[in-house]
């Protein structure tokens, strides 16, 4: 069943040449009597940066933590990378190992110091030596800004550094995908463009992405689509410029206006 | 009332010798019964916290029914009943030849009474930590194990080191009841000098000043553990 309220405006845009790396199906999940999620289904490509915009409460966190198991849903398919992701006999820990994720509230480790809290998947997890995953932690905390934080604890940390070391940790384990759960929302406004630049330079360089943000100046640089999403349903699924020059439903051309206005 | 007081009592043979012995009963009683409270509580804490739902269910019956009898009806039930209940051959055992009966059964009522208490407080220095900490882990494909070896566990430990200093202060004072099924400990040795030279102001004196010494020792002990255990960059405790 394709919902009404779900546009989907042909692209103009050559077909992607890109392989799919996700692809959701239909997925559906109830919280009890509450649907959280209706039927969505969203492809992304390979290297495709996807941002997931909408209200609270409209499913964007939900969606994301689907792709990777972290919410079981009742209905649907999800395939990351031709794993796919079944109700109960999918191999987890195979499917996020590749796939990073950021979070709101950073979730460092705060008994482990910086370079610790990047080396522990890699090391547990990939079996990788130490001092192959310290060497690796060393040039991802380069690359995010932070080449003299290793021996810190995240206490000692501004919010912006610990995102950063948070993305960080997520690329230690070469991810194939980075999902990003509102990176942003939980710092202050001097801290933002610091993970905000990070994120951008990571799009650049090619990493498959899907954000849930409201940082509608960061989703029209650097997303390829936006995905709006209301009650648990996508609403719009398009070409980034497209979504802001004219956006396909009067939900999104309301949240837009509420959003752009400030 | 004419009361004749003696504290020379205290120190003189064999009452001196007496104390002593009381003092290292509680000592053994208190110590082998935290050692037991310890491996059940913890155990027990982490199943009530686990996603099977089974092991919640057997961690939360053992909780209820141990934390919810008195221990001293607890002791009563372990020394005097469950000889009865046992297999013959070795409800014989336990009532012939087990060397000092008394003992174990106060060590295992009191560790597994004191269990049931941990066991809360693992439960509850578990979910402090937080959910996110335990999608974080998952989400970077550690195992719930590994999750538990190396984040929710080194977190949770920080956060249960207060409520278990208070825990063993109680395991040394719970000790006393174990006098009621025959332990001389401290309280024990105390009444019987009591019994047998009517000092008995004097030495429930003597006993509450050594509890009180004990308890100091093991309070100094666990702020020097708490400190240590302090995450930089956190807010010091204690």
């Amino acid at each position: 069943m394709i919902s009404a309220l779900t546009v989907r405006i042909p692209t103009a845009v050559a077909p992607r040449v890109q392989p799919t790396m996700i692809s959701m199906n239909g997925v559906s999940k109830r919280f009890g009597s509450f649907e959280v999620l209706k039927n969505c289904s969203v492809d992304v490509g390979k290297g495709e940066v996807v941002v997931v915009c909408g209200p609270s409460g409209s499913g964007k966190s939900t969606l994301i933590r689907c792709v990777n198991g972290l919410e079981a849903f009742q209905a649907g398919s999800i395939t990351v990378d031709g794993i796919k992701l079944g109700h109960s006999t999918t191999d987890l820990t195979r499917l996020r190992r590749r796939i990073g994720m950021v979070f709101q509230h950073f979730e460092l480790y705060p008994h482990l110091k910086v370079v610790d809290n990047i080396t522990l998947a890699p090391i547990k997890v990939l079996g990788r030596a130490r001092a192959e995953a310290e060497a690796k932690a060393m040039a991802l905390l380069k690359r995010v800004g932070l080449a003299g934080k290793a021996d810190a604890y995240p206490a000692q940390l501004s919010g912006g550094q610990q995102q950063r070391v948070a993305i960080a940790r997520g690329l230690a384990m070469d991810p194939l995908v980075m999902l990003f759960d509102e990176p942003t929302s939980a710092l202050d406004p001097e801290m933002i463009n610091e993970v905000l630049d990070v994120m951008t330079e990571l799009a650049r360089d090619g990493m498959t992405m899907i954000v849930v943000t409201h940082e509608m100046g960061f989703a029209r640089r650097v997303a390829n689509r936006i995905i709006f999403m209301d009650q648990g349903q996508i609403v719009e699924d398009v070409e980034t410029q497209r979504f802001f020059a004219n956006p396909g439903s009067e939900r999104a051309k309301q949240f837009l206006s509420k959003i752009l206005n400030h | 009332m004419q009361y004749r007081w003696n504290w020379n009592i205290l120190f003189v043979e064999p009452y001196f010798g007496w104390l002593l012995a009381g003092v290292k009963w509680t000592l053994l009683v208190a110590g082998a019964a935290w050692i037991i409270a310890l491996a059940i509580g913890c155990t027990i804490g982490v199943m009530r916290t686990l996603p099977s739902r089974m092991a919640r269910a057997i961690g939360t019956a053992y909780v209820d029914l141990f934390r919810n009898v008195p221990l001293l009806l607890q002791l009563f039930l372990w020394y005097f009943v469950l000889p009865e209940l046992l297999p013959a051959s070795l409800g014989h055992w336990v009532k012939r030849d087990l060397a000092m009966p008394e003992y174990w059964f106060s060590v295992v009522g009191l560790g597994c009474f004191t269990a049931a208490r941990i066991a809360e407080q693992v439960r509850a220095g578990i979910e402090s930590v937080g959910h996110g900490q335990r999608m974080t882990a998952a989400a970077s494909g550690l195992t719930t194990a590994q999750a538990y070896r190396y984040i929710l566990l080194p977190l949770a430990a920080r956060n249960v080191l207060p409520p278990f200093t208070s825990e063993a202060l109680n395991i040394i004072k719970n000790s006393s009841l174990a006098l009621t099924i025959g332990v001389l400990e401290l309280t024990g040795q105390s009444r019987q000098i009591e019994a047998n030279t009517f000092q008995g102001i004097e030495a429930l004196t003597a006993a509450t000043v050594l509890y009180a010494m004990l308890t100091l020792c093991v309070i100094t002990g666990m702020r020097v553990v708490e400190r240590q255990a302090t995450i930089p960059g956190t807010l010091a405790r204690g």
